[in-house]
């Protein structure tokens, strides 16, 4: 019932995507465009559903981004936009709620825990970054990754060799792998080639 | 091999469980060819550039420093070995994947020239090669819908692929290779590191046979 309502839609998606891709004329605004055609196709993909064309989303979504990534850069060159800009983005939320935001979505990872609170967690600390700068931080964060890696792999020992303590180990890697996630994550758009790197 | 026109005799065959990358004489000649062009895109030096004079005798040559043209030369033969793993690919989603990695190649090759028209050139290429992706993956997965695997091997001489699933393949096919097209849009094949630009072409080429080939078999 549901594929026969959604596969018409997602191919009416797709005309849609490609017929505003032939009318666009700004190449900014043709490359977004070019981008959303793609989403539609993994959207095909996912409607066949079955679990191995399932397994056909992450290359084809992996494909798409650099190929994405790549034209992005020929578009900077191409329009001569090298230099990058002072300050990307400026919300009033940005000056009124940094702490808060970034303190409840840090929290809300811990409470989640594992891979999926590490992102939430570290998207906090992104967010806080993002608002407040980030001179000094590198060090810091560079420190808890090495922990946790440690943590990680001693909790790989206790997995193997003493896996009667398998509740403990399991809370090592948890809290390792959100600190990890977490680090790596607050590292996103930082790096911009100044004078941090 | 699987008893159709187009293959020849079969030569080698490598099996890696379902997906079979297989060597038949039309698939070993296409590999031949672009190892071919993989090693002159090694070996050759186009960094000191002869430009004769039309209608005359005059000529003059340039000297263009090696590492203008190192990320061409890598591209190249990125570009060349991407072709040799569509030329034997015995799956038709590793088929796609390398069409797509010989895409985003031919992009790179263009768009090492710091020229604004050939930039321009290599940007529209890369947004044909981005929408044809679409075609193509999508050709992949109505085919492994229809018909349960993605191997070759297995489907070769069935005729089980629908027909929208293979006219989805050339179509994306034909997306990723349309490079040349550009190329002569963009001249640039005057431009430095000209030699590189005919690893673009060959492997459009040779992913056009190929493709018919895997249109006819499966």
């Amino acid at each position: 019932m549901s594929y026969e309502i959604a596969l018409p839609a997602v191919l009416v998606a797709v005309a849609v995507a490609f017929i505003a891709l032939v009318l666009e004329k700004d190449d900014l605004h043709r490359l977004l465009l070019t981008d959303l055609a793609e989403i539609t196709g993994l959207a095909i993909i996912a409607l066949v559903a079955t679990d191995l064309a399932e397994a056909l989303i992450l290359p084809g979504l992996v494909v798409g981004i650099s190929e994405l990534m790549a034209l992005s850069e020929v578009y900077l060159v191409k329009e001569g936009l090298t230099a990058a800009p002072k300050r990307m983005m400026h919300l009033e939320v940005m000056d009124s709620a940094p702490a808060i935001l970034a303190a409840g979505l840090v929290i809300y990872g811990i409470v989640l825990s594992g891979f999926s609170g590490g992102a939430v967690a570290g998207l906090g600390l992104l967010f806080w970054f993002f608002c407040k700068g980030h001179d000094e931080a590198f060090a810091i964060l560079e420190t808890a990754s090495g922990y946790a890696w440690a943590l990680w792999i001693v909790a790989f020992f206790v997995f193997m060799i003493a896996p009667q303590y398998w509740l403990f180990a399991v809370m090592i890697a948890g809290g390792a792998i959100l600190l990890k996630v977490m680090a790596k994550m607050a590292l996103v758009g930082t790096m911009r080639g100044g004078r941090d790197v | 091999m699987f008893d159709l026109p187009i293959e020849g005799a079969e030569l080698l065959a490598v099996e890696f469980g379902d997906i079979v990358d297989y060597f038949s004489v039309y698939t070993a000649v296409l590999f031949v060819f672009a190892l071919l062009f993989t090693g002159l895109a090694i070996i050759s030096r186009p960094e000191k550039p002869v430009d004769i004079v039309f209608g005359g005798d005059a000529y003059y040559t340039k000297e263009i420093p090696p590492e203008q043209l190192r990320f061409q030369r890598f591209m190249a033969i990125a570009c060349g070995l991407a072709t040799l793993g569509a030329m034997v690919s015995g799956d038709l989603f590793n088929f796609t994947l390398f069409s797509s990695m010989i895409g985003i190649t031919n992009i790179g090759i263009v768009a090492a020239v710091k020229n604004r028209h050939v930039l321009e050139a290599a940007y529209q290429y890369g947004i044909v090669a981005m929408v044809a992706t679409v075609p193509l993956f999508g050709g992949a997965a109505i085919a492994l819908a229809a018909t349960g695997t993605l191997s070759i091997w297995a489907l070769a001489g069935a005729g089980a692929v629908p027909l929208l699933a293979k006219m989805f393949l050339v179509v994306g096919v034909m997306g990723e290779g349309m490079a040349p097209f550009y190329i002569g849009k963009a001249e640039i094949t005057r431009a430095p590191g000209a030699p590189y630009v005919l690893m673009i072409h060959v492997s459009s080429l040779l992913l056009f046979l190929r493709v018919v080939e895997i249109a006819l078999t499966v």
